[in-house]
């Protein structure tokens, strides 16, 4: 209860209903809380438990010698060159690798759109989503054997034959060829599976823009690029915001199809990591678990800047 | 916001909290002188009562190819032997990672957890790696006053593990082996050669060129190789260059102690540059098959049997002995025939004068070791116990060793009177019989078309034999132990330093790096070593001043 003073000078008493404790206010919902309980607790030991591992970025941790270094891990890692190639190879292949999936895929979901023979859509739509559900190694071991320069190789053998090339080319193992041939890999095996967000967009959009845009004379061009182009932007910049905050994730395809003579343009944080933990043979797992902190700090960043784009741009926020 | 920027904080300082927990995982746990594994009886003696070993894919006798009956024959001899039940359990870890996995073991667990070994299988260089840490016990004493003494024929493999100040931490059953290279014969007469015609490099060389050159394989195409191996030197596992001997010749691209004694890096020679030159030129002629870059063994080797010979190669450095009938067997199995359609054989090349009797030639490497984790409470008694109950026993010279040699009664060989056949209904039908006593092998339980070979010990290799006469005749074999102990020479032993073991992996990756760009002309190999010295200069002296002040 409270007393105010009225506008007219005369007291005026007002109820306000004292506030709830959080046992008051959970206590109708104490069903829902008990069979959310074990699902509280799973999340907490299966995602949040093993998290109390990082403080070892903070200790030297080889065998069982565990010591306590400070930051003599990260003194470290921002000193080492190799590191700092693998994070630049990180932003580079994940972020080309995103814009050129979202592009194509893009592209293929208003062509896939605009076809007209329905049996010919669901065959294409079906060829182009089954890379998606074969494994990387799977993947890497068809590209590794379809590109090799042994005389197994099928394309460079093709292109011999035809008389395109006189000495096989090494694909896989050339600096400057190594990251077109990955963008073209991933994009074989993932853009067909990254239609699907747009061609769901595309099946909502009202037939009556259609028709208006018809009857005012456009074309078909001018359709695809004044009522199904505006259509996709807002899905487009929702898909591109989602992944950024994955960006430093990248790891499978780039483990599966590097090799040590492209070190230098291949090698990403991930795999950074892995080799320094599990190819020697007695590794520092404070040194290593010190890169994962630090990537993941930076994914954290990425994270909260994708929030505030996608509030900005969509307002609401992802998070 | 605020909400967000509580939650952060909040999870921040639960990490931090975290950071200030016990560390008391950093400590070498003590057991109190009992793991789980073992208990003490009445009268204060130490029993042990379970086994926990870790092996590679050495024991052969694998969970699809009768390792139950193998565990349970081992449980039924040893109990008899050492007066009461002992119980084994077998972790078998994937071969390739197997030196990683076994890191992560040893560096989360302790004597006494689940899963943590008491005994394990270790390559030289990882008991070089390992025998300071502590881990390990030293089994000097034991080894010593081993049963198995009496029989030891081979007495200095394992005398050459032992430190300057006289400990030991790993016990080699067996020797080391090493590869030889093997040629297929079909292709030889195909090119007008025999084994005996190549005495040198460039008698080599000549027929390596012939085989990608003149059709050795008949079938009008070019497309042959002279040689594949895994990889143009193995550069991560000691000897390193035990696949392509013959080019790498007296180069030794690693840390091996020179000829005063003194550790030199084999890398920065000249021999190394030289080496380079030689694979450089083969690669370019097109005798290297192009595979050998990235190939692991399995499919380098799959590559040499593969039924299409049409793009295969003559040539392949392998392990010696088994292996012989191994890839014979693996030929014949994908039905390859040389030109005039008779099944295909190997012939084993002679070292050639530029790697006799060098340490460039078929190099019997340092042997594998099996090892006891030390549960570092200052009482011997759990360590003595798996020493007597799994090492004693191994060489026991009769039941024991048996099943460790050849594998399980019954399963894998046998003793009674029986006939089987191999490939029935087809032209390769081979019928065997046995008459009662008669010790053979058996049909193998992955492959009842071919005979099982061995489990975890080679009867050749063995430091001491089988007493009980057991003995596989397969001539084939025998030729292949032969033809290696009479051409091999000893490897140098491996590197251990604490720099060593904390770069090796760098240190390996960037010269493989280098190693194949000059290899495939990227670069060259003076600029190959050039690069090693800058990259690595500081890092390679540090490692030499290291072993040199041992």
């Amino acid at each position: 209860m409270s007393t105010n003073k009225a506008s007219n000078g005369t007291q005026e008493t007002t109820w306000v209903a004292p506030k709830k404790t959080l046992w008051d206010r959970m206590k109708p919902y104490t069903g829902f809380y008990l069979m959310f309980l074990p699902v509280f607790i799973f999340v907490l030991i299966v995602y949040y438990w093993p998290m109390l591992g990082v403080r070892y970025a903070f200790y030297s941790y080889k065998l069982r010698d565990i010591h306590w270094v400070g930051l003599a891990n990260f003194a470290k890692l921002f000193s080492e060159k190799e590191f700092w190639m693998a994070f630049q190879n990180t932003l580079i292949l994940s972020i080309v690798k995103l814009l050129l999936n979202t592009f194509v895929a893009v592209l293929i979901s208003i062509f896939l759109n605009e076809m007209v023979n329905l049996f010919c859509k669901k065959f294409v739509q079906t060829v182009i989503y089954l890379p998606h559900f074969m494994s990387w190694a799977v993947v890497a071991a068809i590209f590794t054997l379809f590109l090799s320069t042994s005389s197994t190789g099928f394309v460079n053998e093709t292109l011999k034959s035809w008389g395109w090339i006189e000495q096989s080319i090494d694909f896989l193992h050339t600096k400057a060829l190594w990251r077109p041939i990955f963008y073209m890999i991933d994009l074989w095996k993932e853009t067909g599976w990254g239609t699907v967000i747009f061609f769901a967009t595309l099946s909502g959009i009202d037939p009556g823009l259609y028709e208006a845009a018809e009857i005012d004379g456009a074309t078909r061009l001018q359709k695809i690029w004044y009522v199904t182009v505006p259509a996709l932007s807002n899905t487009v910049i929702i898909v591109l915001i989602l992944n950024l905050a994955k960006v430093l994730n990248i790891f499978e395809p780039v483990f599966v199809l590097y090799n040590t003579r492209v070190l230098e343009v291949s090698d990403v944080i991930s795999t950074y990591i892995y080799r320094k933990t599990f190819l020697t043979a007695i590794p520092d797992y404070g040194y290593t678990t010190a890169v994962g902190l630090f990537k993941s700090l930076v994914g954290m960043v990425l994270m909260l800047a994708s929030d505030y784009a996608s509030k900005r741009i969509r307002g609401r926020g992802i998070m | 916001m605020k909400k967000k920027l509580f939650t952060l904080a909040a999870a921040a300082g639960l990490l931090l909290t975290a950071c200030g927990t016990d560390t008391s995982a950093g400590t070498p746990a003590s057991s109190g002188g009992s793991s789980a594994g073992g208990t003490t009886t009445e009268t204060g003696e130490y029993q042990l009562n379970t086994l926990n070993i870790i092996v590679d894919g050495t024991l052969t006798a694998t969970v699809d190819a009768g390792q139950a009956e193998f565990v349970k024959q081992w449980e039924e001899a040893v109990s008899a032997r050492i007066g009461h039940p002992i119980k084994l359990n077998i972790t078998q870890l994937d071969h390739s990672d197997y030196s990683g996995t076994v890191s992560r073991t040893l560096t989360t667990g302790k004597p006494g957890d689940a899963g943590y070994p008491d005994a394990l299988i270790m390559s030289a260089s990882m008991l070089r790696q390992y025998q300071t840490t502590g881990l390990l016990w030293n089994l000097a004493n034991a080894y010593d006053n081993a049963e198995f003494q009496k029989r030891v024929t081979l007495p200095q493999v394992n005398l050459n593990l032992r430190t300057a100040d006289g400990a030991q931490y790993g016990f080699a059953p067996t020797y080391g082996n090493g590869c030889v290279t093997y040629i297929k014969k079909g292709w030889l007469d195909a090119v007008g050669k025999t084994v005996d015609d190549i005495k040198t490099f460039d008698d080599y060389y000549a027929v390596l060129k012939a085989f990608k050159e003149n059709d050795p394989d008949g079938d009008g195409a070019n497309k042959t190789y002279g040689v594949i191996a895994a990889g143009f030197a193995k550069l991560d596992e000691a000897p390193y260059i035990n696949y392509m001997p013959e080019f790498w010749q007296g180069a030794y691209p690693s840390f091996y102690p020179g000829k005063d004694g003194k550790w030199v890096d084999g890398f920065t020679e000249q021999a190394t540059i030289d080496a380079l030159a030689r694979l450089n030129k083969a690669y370019k002629d097109g005798i290297i098959d192009p595979d050998t870059e990235e190939a692991g063994t399995k499919q380098a080797r799959e590559k040499f049997f593969s039924n299409d010979q049409s793009t295969s190669e003559g040539v392949f450095t392998y392990w010696a002995g088994t292996w012989l009938r191994t890839l014979t067997d693996n030929m014949q199995k994908n039905e390859v025939k040389n030109k005039d359609g008779e099944l295909e054989s190997l012939v084993q090349l002679p070292p050639i004068k530029e790697i006799k009797d060098t340490v460039g030639g078929y190099i019997n490497r340092e042997a594998p070791v099996w090892v006891i984790t030390d549960d570092g409470d200052g009482n011997d008694a759990r360590e003595q116990a798996i020493f007597d109950a799994l090492f004693d026993t191994m060489l026991d010279g009769d039941v024991v060793q048996t099943l460790w040699t050849y594998g399980a009664k019954g399963v894998h060989w046998s003793t009674d009177a029986e006939e089987f056949t191999l490939n029935a209904g087809t032209d390769k039908e081979d019928k065997k019989s046995y008459a009662a006593g008669e010790f053979h092998l058996r049909p193998n339980p992955n492959d009842p078309n071919s005979l099982w070979k061995k489990n975890h010990l080679d009867s050749v290799l063995v430091i001491a034999p089988l007493t009980n006469g057991f003995v596989d005749n397969d001539p084939l074999i025998q030729e292949g132990n032969e033809f290696f102990t009479k051409n091999c020479v000893d490897a140098y032993p491996a590197a251990s330093s604490p720099t060593f073991s904390e770069r090796e992996a760098d240190l390996s990756e960037a010269k493989k790096g280098l190693m194949n760009k000059a290899v495939v002309g990227e670069i060259t190999p003076e600029d190959a070593v050039k690069q090693y010295i800058d990259q690595f200069g500081s890092v390679s002296e540090t490692i030499l001043s290291e072993l040199n002040a041992n």
